[in-house]
């Protein structure tokens, strides 16, 4: 554990790498798979290429893409945030068209039928609607994202990667184990940041007091509550 | 008003969901289109805020073809609501019904001012206005849905069965709150069901299609009840359609019979007197205030000490339903015949005091009288 206190500040700058190399990647991911979901979403014939697409990129090796890229990019952080930013694009991809496939048709045309204009309609009414689904792929984007980093180590840039392959070489346990801590502490305060945007972005789908205690009475409990009444 | 000029909409499958339609839906009345699935109503609905173009023929809305106007301009000005509510499940209450108000430009406390207004005129609950539509029931977003729809002041309402997924009691009080809206409101109303009991309870006129889009009669109801055209139309109406015509005769034309009738400080010597006389087997007992309260059988006063007060008399059965002559239809003065065990039932004033009692023999002259029909010979005169 001193270690660790004796090395804070590389341990932050590591970790600080590794958040922005992971995130980096799933912000230009969302903005890739917005306009790409939103038009396979109106135009149902684009999606099943488009999947396919993304999902063959997916299975790409990330080290055979980190060597393949170097020849163009060098070693540098876009060699890693490249790849990284095709496997958040193959995750949230699907998840934008899926948002988008959760407004009720009702809803929808309601929506035409009131006068909204498409991209109006897009904004206020999809958008809106589609966004817990969306979140959801944000966060399984972001924490596979955040664990791939260390992949970039191979090419020497890896942000708490680089704590696996040094304390392998030194043969210090300690280092590694406070590698993988950092990783999984670095994913839950992500994932918690993602929640906590989600709770704020759809209040309408707060429970209200009344609603968990249905949730939470079941069975004889709840026949209780009825006597009750 | 809104013109259908022989409007068709042909799929490109081949398939005739609207034929040739041609109607004319009078400004400030409910058009009800009613029909089976399949037969064009919802899609004819549909083509008057442009959600479906008509393949030919056109569609004017005062004097103005709607294929000439923008689409998304012509759809603020013009109400709508379905079934399903298409509430939006990402706004409260009160932003779901200032939707169309702050899409035309309004701002936004302005507009919400608007939706309170809106949530007291359908009887919704102000506190409920922070609420999401899915913490309402089925009737009370419904409800939303029609300030939503009313929210812009539109002159055109377009309601597709909005009222067929709730239960019969709340589709009856969600009936009967549209009707008093539309009393003071004077929209048009285009309102497609496949009920044919609501398209006659609610209609001013109501439209039948046949199956794939043609129109089979466009009348008021009670001259769908009385003349429909044709084996379609009347076996649509339903079997027992001649009950139902009742429902727009008013009761005040029946010859009520104030004969049984007896206050109840009569003493049972007179009542039975009364009842010998008139040769009627039961007489209704009154109060004070002339208001019923119940038939005693003239067999029961025969044992009876001749000087009891009718008052102080056991009353045989009460008097079951009433109904009111000034507002009542024959239907419920039929009903509450029918209900009765005297097989007579008691008419009142808007204050609940006797007017008279019915009989089947009444009941039927009424019924011949509204029909034209003279009165056969040997029926007693009343």
């Amino acid at each position: 554990m001193s270690w660790a206190f004796d090395n804070a500040s590389m341990l932050a700058h590591l970790t600080g790498q590794n958040a922005y190399l992971a995130l980096v990647p799933v912000l230009i991911g969302l903005v890739i798979a917005l306009p790409l979901g939103i038009a396979s979403a109106r135009w149902g014939w684009l999606y099943p290429p488009v999947l396919s697409i993304t999902s063959v990129l997916y299975a790409l090796p990330a080290l055979a893409l980190f060597v393949a890229l170097i020849a163009y990019t060098g070693l540098t952080n876009t060699t890693v945030i490249i790849p990284l930013t095709v496997y958040a694009l193959a995750v949230l991809f699907p998840s934008v068209v899926d948002g988008l496939r959760s407004v009720p048709e009702p809803v929808r045309q309601a929506a035409v039928a009131m006068g909204f204009g498409a991209w109006r309609r897009l904004a206020t009414v999809e958008l809106p609607i589609a966004t817990p689904i969306v979140i959801a792929g944000l966060r399984v984007a972001a924490v596979s994202s955040i664990s791939l980093v260390s992949v970039g180590q191979l090419i020497g840039i890896g942000g708490l990667g680089y704590l696996f392959i040094d304390g392998e070489q030194r043969d210090f346990t300690t280092e590694i184990v406070v590698g993988i801590v950092l990783i999984i502490v670095l994913s839950l305060i992500v994932d918690l940041v993602l929640v906590l945007a989600r709770w704020l972005l759809t209040p309408w789908q707060h429970k209200t007091r009344a609603e968990r205690r249905a949730a939470a009475t079941s069975g004889a409990g709840r026949e209780q509550l009825v006597e009750g009444l | 008003m809104i013109t259908f000029e022989s409007v068709t909409k042909r799929y490109p499958d081949g398939t005739v969901a609207v034929d040739e339609l041609s109607l004319e839906i009078p400004a400030g009345q409910i058009m009800v289109l009613v029909g089976p699935s399949g037969s064009g109503k919802t899609t004819s609905l549909r083509m008057i805020n442009r959600l479906v173009d008509p393949t030919s023929g056109r569609i004017l809305l005062d004097g103005q073809n709607i294929q000439d106007s923008d689409p998304a301009a012509l759809r603020r000005g013009i109400g709508y609501v379905i079934q399903q509510g298409g509430l939006f499940p990402h706004r409260t209450v009160e932003d779901n019904i200032a939707t169309v108000p702050v899409l035309i430009g309004w701002p936004k406390s302005k507009a919400r001012g608007r939706a309170r207004e809106l949530m007291d005129l359908v009887g919704l609950d102000s506190q409920m206005r922070r609420r999401y539509p899915h913490q309402l029931s089925g009737g009370q977003q419904q409800r939303v849905g029609v300030a939503r729809a009313l929210a812009a002041d539109p002159p055109v309402l377009l309601m597709d069965e909005p009222f067929s997924a709730v239960d019969p009691i709340v589709r009856a009080s969600l009936q009967d709150e549209l009707l008093r809206l539309q009393a003071d409101l004077h929209k048009t109303v285009v309102f497609v069901t496949h009920d044919i009991e609501e398209a006659i309870k609610l209609g001013d006129q109501v439209a039948i299609f046949r199956p794939h889009g043609k129109l089979a009669q466009v009348d008021s109801p009670q001259q769908l009840l009385a003349a429909p055209v044709d084996s379609y139309v009347e076996d649509f109406v339903g079997f027992d359609r001649g009950i139902r015509r009742l429902s727009f005769l008013a009761a005040d034309t029946l010859d009520l019979d104030a004969q049984p009738i007896a206050g109840q400080d009569s003493t049972a010597a007179q009542a039975l007197q009364q009842a010998r006389r008139s040769g009627d087997a039961w007489l209704l007992v009154t109060d004070a205030q002339r208001r019923p309260r119940g038939w005693v059988a003239a067999a029961d006063l025969e044992s009876l000490p001749g000087d009891t007060k009718l008052a102080d008399v056991r009353l045989t059965t009460g008097h079951g339903h009433t109904f009111r002559v000034d507002s009542d239809s024959l239907r419920a003065a039929l009903d509450a015949t029918v209900l009765s065990v005297t097989g007579q039932a008691v008419g009142v004033d808007a204050d609940g005091r006797v007017v008279g009692v019915t009989s089947y023999d009444r009941l039927r002259d009424a019924i011949q009288r509204a029909e034209g029909v003279p009165a056969a010979e040997g029926v007693p005169a009343p």
